[in-house]
């Protein structure tokens, strides 16, 4: 496959959803299971709007993001293992442990760019988290599905950048007082990645 | 066909990006006051005997001869049949208008009624009646934050009736950041062993109460504080309670108890030590003053046991157990602190202390030595503020522990491992 064959991309997307065997493999008959790693850091953006329907305000929402993926190449163009990180949310600090799968969509030519596909979907455990006093922090379902460009030689160290959305859930338990008897906060974030890193 | 590829890259973040909105909803309950008057006839003619109900509000808790009396803040109290602690067995409910407080002296229940004080006859179980009432005597109170007063002079009776309101509202979810800091309510309680043998001169017999009671007896005399002061009844006829001496306190007063010759008083900044050898009229030794942060206080022989909590309406940052010399009254020393996670209401039969921790359950400790307190047991799973630690009898220790969520019954024989008898749920509206 050329690399970024016109439709390429599109069809490489649905072999990563679908059937990513087939003919990859029969391109590759000695084709032997490597380990793969895939180490980023970067920034996740997103906005929050709050408040009530007479006096709404909207925040820009900027926080650090870092993880890494181990994992085993399966088949030339397809990975699969898992991914730890950490995410610095503004209020909370949430730990990442998931299933992940990294995808070639199209391999890079010597000294060209490749373009890789993502995704990695799990937990995020508030194990890192240091409450105020009276405050619950809880993790909660996360899914992060993204694209990304790996630039350097074929089957060496690459340097790769990313862009991924993420969805992370978490619950709050908050201190109640004289006048509340009950504060529970659901938070879904919602956030584009963009991250830098290297793999190998 | 790169510049496709390009394209798509750039236009991906712009397409998530009207999307990428944090969304943090908070669910959260208050209460609601809205302002009601009654007339004083109304309050009086209120207090009857009814048919058992479930738990709704539960407030403090008080115990006699196996009975156990189960407040229903503002509406009266619930009578239960407790001679099996696994059976406990609803008997009546007596409705009280405005009620809070209670004590038990002989066949006399006491109990608070907005601004009177009732005096009823529980001698006969299925009928219940009011023998006796003190008026006017409680000018003010206050029940879940909201106010009451009454007005003497036009016999007018304004309070707030309390609604629970569930909302969601979107947050910026930011919330957790900072630390609140609000006012304090303060809880003690005491060794309730002790404190029944030691205020129970014979042949009267006195109730237990929880560790929140604003009531106490003590020889011939009932206890009551309200906000600001103290207000003496001389029971020496049980069944005709009198007005005795009113001492004023200063603000914040939120319990009292007495041990041995002596009245514990929480207020929210300190705790108040009366002299109480003459109980006609209690004189003050000592002002405890203390960090500005909840402080239920438990006490054995020599030795104080105050919890320390913060957050919530409590302020401060600290959450801990302090281990307090108090053989010297007017001088009390820390002999040592042990990190807590958020106790509320304790209770002490010495050497076993229990702590509430709210949420975080019920606690078993050894308090045998006081530089060396060991938890015996964690009970998670419920939310906890008052106990009760009954002693030894029938032989099993029973313990009572009321929480949000019911009243829980223990055997705390092997305080290694409490043994739960039995629990009342509560049905609360929110």
């Amino acid at each position: 496959m050329k690399p970024f064959n016109k439709n390429g991309w599109l069809t490489g997307l649905l072999f990563l959803y679908f059937c990513p065997a087939s003919n990859v493999e029969a391109q590759a008959p000695a084709f032997r299971p490597t380990f793969m790693n895939m180490t980023e850091v970067g920034l996740s953006l997103g906005r929050v709007t709050s408040g009530s329907q007479w006096a709404q305000t909207t925040q820009n929402r900027t926080s650090f993001t870092a993880q890494t993926f181990n994992g085993v190449r399966i088949w030339p163009r397809l990975a699969v293992g898992g991914t730890v990180g950490i995410d610095w949310y503004l209020a909370s600090l949430l730990m990442p442990v998931s299933a992940g799968v990294r995808y070639d969509v199209a391999v890079q030519s010597k000294k060209g760019v490749g373009l890789f596909t993502s995704l990695d979907a799990g937990y995020g455990l508030a194990w890192l988290h240091r409450d105020l006093p009276n405050y619950k922090t809880s993790g909660g379902l996360y899914v992060s599905p993204g694209v990304g460009l790996r630039l350097g030689q074929p089957g060496r160290g690459n340097f790769v950048l990313s862009v991924a959305y993420k969805r992370q859930e978490s619950a709050v338990v908050k201190p109640l007082d004289n006048f509340y008897l009950k504060r529970d906060e659901n938070r879904i974030y919602n956030r584009i990645t963009f991250r830098m890193g290297v793999a190998f | 066909m790169k510049s496709n590829v390009l394209l798509v890259l750039l236009l991906l973040p712009l397409v998530c990006l009207t999307a990428c909105n944090d969304t943090c909803r908070e669910t959260r309950t208050f209460r609601q006051f809205t302002p009601v008057t009654f007339t004083a006839e109304q309050i009086r003619n209120g207090v009857k005997q009814e048919a058992p109900r479930s738990l709704v509000n539960p407030g403090k808790i008080y115990t006699k001869d196996g009975y156990l009396l189960i407040n229903e803040v503002k509406e009266g109290i619930h009578l239960i049949d407790n001679r099996d602690p696994a059976n406990p067995r609803p008997v009546a409910f007596i409705r009280i208008p405005g009620n809070g407080d209670m004590a038990i002296r002989n066949n006399i229940l006491y109990a608070d009624s907005y601004m009177d004080l009732v005096a009823l006859d529980i001698s006969k179980l299925t009928d219940i009646k009011e023998v006796n009432r003190v008026q006017n005597v409680f000018p003010n109170g206050q029940f879940e934050g909201g106010w009451w007063s009454f007005n003497a002079n036009t016999l007018m009776l304004s309070d707030q009736r309390v609604n629970y309101v569930t909302e969601t509202v979107e947050t910026n979810c930011e919330d957790g950041m900072i630390a609140r800091q609000n006012a304090c309510p303060n809880c003690m309680s005491t060794d309730f062993a002790n404190r029944f043998v030691s205020a129970a001169p014979a042949p009267n017999t006195n109730g237990v109460g929880g560790s929140m009671a604003r009531f106490t007896l003590y020889d011939t005399y009932l206890y009551t504080v309200g906000q600001q002061d103290m207000q003496l009844f001389n029971i020496q006829v049980p069944a005709e309670p009198r007005r005795g001496e009113r001492i004023n306190l200063g603000g914040g007063i939120e319990t009292i108890f007495p041990y041995k010759d002596k009245l514990f008083i929480g207020s929210t900044t300190g705790m108040l030590i009366y002299d109480n050898t003459n109980p006609a009229k209690p004189v003050r030794m000592s002002v405890f003053q203390h960090a500005r942060v909840c402080d239920p206080v438990v006490v054995h022989d020599n030795i104080a046991y105050v919890t320390l909590r913060s957050g919530t309406n409590c302020g401060g940052n600290l959450n801990q157990l302090d281990v307090v010399d108090i053989k010297d009254l007017y001088n009390p020393k820390l002999l040592k602190s042990y990190p807590m996670q958020n106790p509320h209401g304790l209770g002490v039969d010495f050497p076993n202390l229990f702590i509430c921790e709210g949420q975080s359950g019920l606690k078993s400790l050894d308090a045998r030595n006081a530089l060396d307190v060991k938890q015996l047991e964690h009970l998670a799973g419920m939310n906890a503020y008052d106990v009760i630690p009954m002693g030894a009898a029938a032989g099993r220790k029973q313990l009572l522990m009321i929480g949000k969520d019911g009243l829980y019954q223990y055997d705390y024989t092997n305080p290694q491992q409490l043994q739960l008898l039995s629990k009342i749920a509560v049905n609360r509206p929110f």
